[in-house]
């Protein structure tokens, strides 16, 4: 769940704002520099962007028999690298708040930087240094995207914790927000294993191109 | 699955309204709304943005509260939860149930949070529900937005709509074959269901590169304008 409109005050809203701006348009600079080398890829990351929103709109059965939807940022940031995801992750959200009242305007940058930068960031650096040390691609993605949805709860948990400033209600805020998803990131992760086996299995190639495999595996 | 909002959208008396206004307008009140962190003001946004989106833009009702009803329960949840764990200040009601209390500054906060979501969330809603994403892209387009970001964005929601017809359609499929039958065989269909979506997708993005190259796409996209009809 995506923090929503008018949830936070002004001065935090202003902040995460600057915070995500920076990071977002440093990743539109880099797909600047991606889509001038080769111009196809403008078509590719427009539907891997749609991709994103519609995965975050599937209903993720989870052991806790509510149900959640996944997050889809691991993925993002296993195929295309953190600051690429992070511009995706910003029109996902705008989408979302416009199409399905889940989060706000306001809180936009809040949300871009838990859900945009952390979690993808996380993600990445996890699949990066598990595929580097060996181990297969597979096990690699189950973590990177099981951590790439917790942490993104546990960087919303911290982000409310600064807006609601008091004694121990960070570990409130995690105990309500992370502890909770750790079954649906479990979730997650189980589902993004799905999916990257059957994409190892048909585009092989594609996942060498975008440099994604790990290196014994290329 | 269906987006109610789109439709809706593109469907009310406020649809051709100038988008710059609605956009504007969108913003300065969340902006004043969150500055002000005024109580009085919140409900008196909450009333005049509830009776423009009803009564002026002629939404219908049912679809309001449709629109209201996801993000107030998350409120309501988070609310009570701040009331009762935020834990400092003085005590002012003491359930007496492990020491868990509200207290002067928790009710301070969750009273005033609770105000500035429901005063927010009309204005939110007010763009949503009036104003198209393309006129709103548009509209950024013409503010400064990097191009590139628009145009990401402008065919990310083209091929959005593109792929709900055909989740539905598979869904349905995996639906009437039990698939969706027990807790691992959903997992396995959904797994199934999202890596058949990003492989289609792909194929997607290769027929979409070369309708916009057979129509002499050079990394821009102009958009045609219509003039507002004329009644």
């Amino acid at each position: 769940m995506h923090i929503m409109e008018g949830y936070l005050p002004l001065t935090w809203c202003i902040i995460w704002f600057v915070i995500s701006f920076i990071v977002v348009a440093f990743g539109l600079y880099q797909i600047k520099k991606i889509v001038d080398e080769t111009p196809e890829s403008k078509a590719l990351l427009a539907v891997s962007g749609a991709f994103m929103f519609i995965l975050s709109s599937l209903k993720l059965p989870s052991v806790t028999g509510s149900c959640s939807h996944p997050c889809g940022n691991g993925l993002g940031a296993a195929l295309f690298g953190p600051a690429v995801t992070a511009v995706l992750a910003t029109i996902v959200l705008l989408f979302q708040a416009l199409l399905l009242a889940h989060g706000g305007l306001t809180t936009l940058g809040a949300n871009i930087f838990s859900m945009g930068i952390v979690g993808p960031l996380a993600a990445w650096l996890v699949y990066k240094g598990l595929t580097k040390a060996n181990i297969s691609s597979t096990i690699a993605i189950f973590f990177a995207a099981f951590l790439g949805d917790l942490l993104t709860y546990v960087a919303t948990s911290c982000q409310l914790a600064l807006a609601f400033p008091g004694p121990g209600i960070l570990m409130k805020f995690l105990t309500i927000f992370a502890v909770t998803q750790i079954p649906l990131a479990i979730g997650e992760g189980i589902l993004t294993v799905i999916i990257w086996d059957r994409l190892k299995a048909y585009k092989p190639k594609l996942l060498d191109k975008l440099g994604a495999l790990a290196p014994n595996e290329a | 699955m269906k987006f109610d909002m789109d439709y809706i959208a593109h469907h009310n008396v406020l649809t051709e309204t100038n988008p710059y206004f609605k956009l504007f307008l969108t913003i300065i009140l969340l902006i004043v709304t969150l500055a002000l962190d005024n109580l009085f003001f919140d409900v008196v946004v909450f009333i005049i943005m509830s009776i423009v989106i009803l009564l002026i833009a002629k939404i219908n009702y049912k679809s309001y509260l449709k629109f209201l009803t996801i993000p107030m329960a998350f409120l309501v949840i988070t609310c009570i939860f701040l009331l009762f764990f935020y834990g400092k200040g003085d005590v002012i009601y003491d359930t007496g149930i492990w020491g868990i209390a509200v207290t002067n500054e928790s009710w301070h906060y969750a009273l005033y949070t609770f105000m500035r979501v429901i005063g927010c969330l009309p204005c939110l809603g007010f763009l949503a529900l009036t104003t198209p994403i393309a006129k709103i892209l548009n509209c950024l387009r013409t503010l400064k937005v990097p191009k590139l970001l628009v145009e990401i964005a402008l065919l990310m929601y083209n091929t959005i709509f593109i792929f709900l017809n055909e989740i539905d359609t598979m869904q349905k499929a995996q639906d009437t074959r039990l698939g969706y039958h027990s807790y691992w065989s959903s997992f396995k269909s959904l797994g199934a269901l999202a890596s058949t979506i990003f492989l289609r997708s792909l194929d997607k993005s290769e027929t979409l590169q070369f309708a916009l190259d057979s129509r002499g796409y050079s990394g821009e996209l102009p958009v045609y304008e219509p003039r507002k009809k004329e009644n």
